[in-house]
């Protein structure tokens, strides 16, 4: 993943003509390549595009699963925009994403800045705050979480010690979202590792330059590696949120899979399962589906549009 | 991928071709293995069901009991808990691809006929291969629908209240036949004064009880097609409820919804509950107290509205075989062994031969027993309440919306609303 671009090298002068038989070895080589590639393209096409097609489809009609789907235009839309429930997810999944993201790409530049610095046993550190990422989708974690959390649990006496008495957040409803934030910050492993990549690649006599000019540490970050990692920044900002918007596991489990208590965890993908696989409303979870999807591109949209501001790309300064 | 642009589309057919070739191949082999049927006549039938641990070792044990009995019919179980059991059959029902038998209830019944799920098992009792004689208290009537029996019971059980029995003789209260709902909430109000725990879980958020309310006061839950209360009804419903949360006589929601999957009578948050009478069971394994089966509190001193409910076994519409299937649900229904094995844990036991084969030895079979002899004695049983299709969700609802209602994050009459709400999208589906 080099985000930092830098202008390809190749030789001078025109390609030579390719004769017919390395056009020949060419074309072999291509017939093995989509060979190879064939199970994910059957995939592709079976497991994602074919269903999201039909999904696309669904969002238009009334859909039980059982009897076939009625066409019903946008009613599903319009049902749905007026649904206080509906109107609930997308509150609660904009807490989340507002909240959480940020907190976590903070957490993980922050740690990822100690670890760049070169010190004894930095392989273990960076091992021990990326483990983390890789178990935190996990079930097992979901349900330490909700023990954590609980009242009278580690959490909650920790609290109290401070005076700070809310009786657990699980039960909660005020807090129980930022139980599932917390959850989310948690596993800043993965943004981590990306920005201490981004980390490497500022030149080091930039730093040099400036501490001659006699910048100290704080500016040092804000002119030099902000903008020098403002790449890896924007592609962390992208991901996560894109994340975030699709948070699932974490709220069903956390909340014993009803997505409460008083619907404090509805997030929107709960939502669109309880309306999909419990109600049987196939085409309204479908027209969910797809509101998400236009949702997010335009969530991206606007990051990319935003990049041209804020985000430093080598080749452009030259 | 400059030249050759011809080359390249013919490669990629190709290449998809024998992709899809390979996945065919891969559908074909999944095909056979789910298929039933085999060369020297052996039928295998898929059985699924919901419930605890002990449940599933019990009708393990019936499965062996079968199989022995029948050698030609092998028994593949497939078992989860309630809600997942439900997700998941739903998915499979609509693939035309769910279990031959499983275990079902009332509040699915109407839904999965509508749907065409459900095999109609008066034909293969006037074939000969199942029985439909001996059922107690004429809780067959409870697999009916439309003169179809499309489930058949293997039990039968009441909507009870579970006391938390040490916290009632400690705060010295008790619990007698045709109190009324202001006795009980003095009962509570006693316990919570002298012991410091709530009297009650949550009852306002129970679909089945806030059923056996409107059933004393000449209503119902539901009519044949609708709800047989109105906005207003419920909204008085969640207010008392409302009231008696914020008082303390029933547990803290916030605490209740910590303990789950544990229940909040046996995690010590309260006093009482109020659930099916077999559920009882589970108290005693995961609490600390001793628990008992107390009466339905009355509106006129006399009427609890109580009626029984029953669990089910029913058959796919499509299965291959119907015969076996028949004759499997026939062995699980009146087989002595069977009912012994079983014992109380899907209620009491639904035949007269199975019913005669068990005799309870534990205090919490008895207690079952002792129970549903006193409602039967006491003549308060009624008929069972209908169920229209959509009365699953319209539950899962009820309780959640109970639930925000107890957390005081929605008023009581916009909670009534919502309930109306969801339960006419709940009747369309």
């Amino acid at each position: 993943m080099t985000l930092v671009k830098e202008a390809p090298v190749r030789p001078a002068g025109k390609r030579p003509a390719a004769p017919a038989a390395a056009r020949r070895g060419r074309r072999r080589e291509n017939l093995a390549g989509y060979l190879f590639m064939s199970p994910w393209i059957a995939g592709f096409l079976l497991l994602t595009a074919g269903p999201m097609i039909a999904s696309l489809y669904y969002a238009f009609t009334s859909y039980n699963l059982f009897t076939p789907p009625q066409w019903v235009g946008l009613d599903n839309f319009t049902t749905m925009f007026q649904d206080p429930r509906w109107q609930k997810s997308v509150e609660v999944t904009l807490k989340y994403v507002v909240v959480a993201t940020p907190l976590k790409l903070l957490l993980a530049l922050g740690v990822a800045l100690l670890l760049a610095q070169k010190r004894r046993g930095q392989g273990l550190y960076r091992a021990a705050f990326y483990m983390p990422s890789l178990i935190g989708a996990s079930v097992s974690v979901g349900f330490v979480w909700r023990a954590l959390f609980s009242d009278d649990a580690i959490v909650d006496r920790t609290q109290k010690v401070f005076g700070l008495d809310v009786g657990g957040w699980i039960g909660n409803p005020d807090y129980v979202i930022y139980a599932l934030v917390a959850l989310s910050i948690w596993q800043f492993g993965a943004p981590m590792v990306i920005f201490l990549a981004g980390l490497k690649q500022v030149p080091q006599e930039l730093y040099e330059a400036a501490e001659v000019d006699g910048a100290g540490p704080l500016r040092r970050f804000w002119n030099i590696t902000l903008p020098m990692i403002s790449p890896v920044l924007f592609f962390n900002v992208l991901l996560e949120s894109i994340h975030a918007f699709q948070v699932f596991g974490s709220a069903y489990v956390v909340s014993d899979t009803r997505c409460g208590p008083a619907d404090a965890t509805l997030v929107y993908t709960c939502y669109l399962y309880q309306k999909g696989f419990k109600e049987a409303q196939m085409g309204f979870a479908s027209a969910m589906a797809w509101t998400l999807v236009i949702a997010v591109a335009l969530v991206t949209a606007v990051l990319f549009w935003s990049q041209k501001k804020w985000v430093h790309y080598e080749e452009a300064a030259k | 991928m400059q030249q050759g642009g011809n080359v390249e589309r013919r490669t990629i057919l190709k290449a998809a071709g024998a992709s899809l070739a390979v996945a065919g191949l891969g559908a074909t082999a999944t095909a056979c293995g789910g298929g039933s049927g085999s060369g020297d006549g052996t039928v295998t039938l898929r059985y699924a069901w919901w419930g605890g641990e002990p449940r599933t070792i019990a009708i393990k044990k019936t499965i062996a009991l079968f199989e022995k009995k029948f050698p030609k019919i092998k028994i593949k179980p497939e078992f989860t808990d309630y809600e997942a059991f439900w997700e998941k059959f739903q998915t499979q029902a609509s693939g035309g691809n769910p279990p031959d038998v499983f275990q079902n209830a009332v509040g699915f019944l109407r839904k999965y006929d509508k749907r065409g799920v459900l095999l109609d098992l008066k034909t293969q009792a006037d074939a000969g291969n199942l029985s439909l004689e001996n059922f107690r208290n004429g809780v067959l009537a409870n697999g009916q629908v439309d003169g179809k029996q499309i489930a058949v019971p293997v039990g039968a059980n009441t909507m009870a209240l579970v006391i938390d029995l040490k916290a009632f003789e400690k705060a010295g209260v008790e619990a007698t036949f045709g109190w009324t709902w202001d006795e009980y909430f003095d009962a509570l109000q006693t316990i919570q004064d002298k012991l410091r725990i709530a009297g009650d879980t949550g009852y306002f958020s129970i679909m089945y009880l806030y059923d056996l309310y409107l059933r004393q006061n000449g209503k119902a839950f539901f009519t044949d097609t609708d709800l047989g209360f109105t906005e207003d009804d419920l909204t008085q419903w969640w207010e008392d409820g409302y009231k008696r949360v914020r008082s303390g006589l029933v547990a803290d929601p916030k605490k209740v919804e910590q303990v789950k999957p544990k229940s909040a009578l046996s995690a010590g948050l309260a006093a009482s509950e109020f659930t099916w009478d077999n559920f009882s069971i589970r108290y005693e394994g995961e609490g600390e107290s001793d628990y008992g089966l107390a009466p339905i509190p009355t509106t006129d001193g006399k009427a609890t509205g109580q009626y029984l409910g029953s669990l089910m076994l029913s058959a796919f519409s499509g299965t291959e075989h119907p015969k076996e299937v028949a004759q499997f649900i026939d062995f699980m229904v009146h087989d002595p062994e069977v009912g012994e094995i079983m014992g109380y844990d899907r209620g009491i036991l639904a035949t007269t031969e199975q019913y005669d084969a068990f005799k309870p030895t534990d205090d919490n079979n008895k207690g079952v027993a002792a129970y549903e002899e006193e409602v039967a004695e006491a003549g308060v049983l009624g008929k069972i309440t209908p169920h229209p299709s959509g009365a699953d969700v319209i539950e899962a609802a009820f309780l959640r919306i109970g639930g925000e209602v107890a957390q005081g994050k929605t008023k009581p009459a916009d909670a009534a609303r919502a309930l109306f709400s969801e339960a006419r999208a709940a009747f369309a589906g």
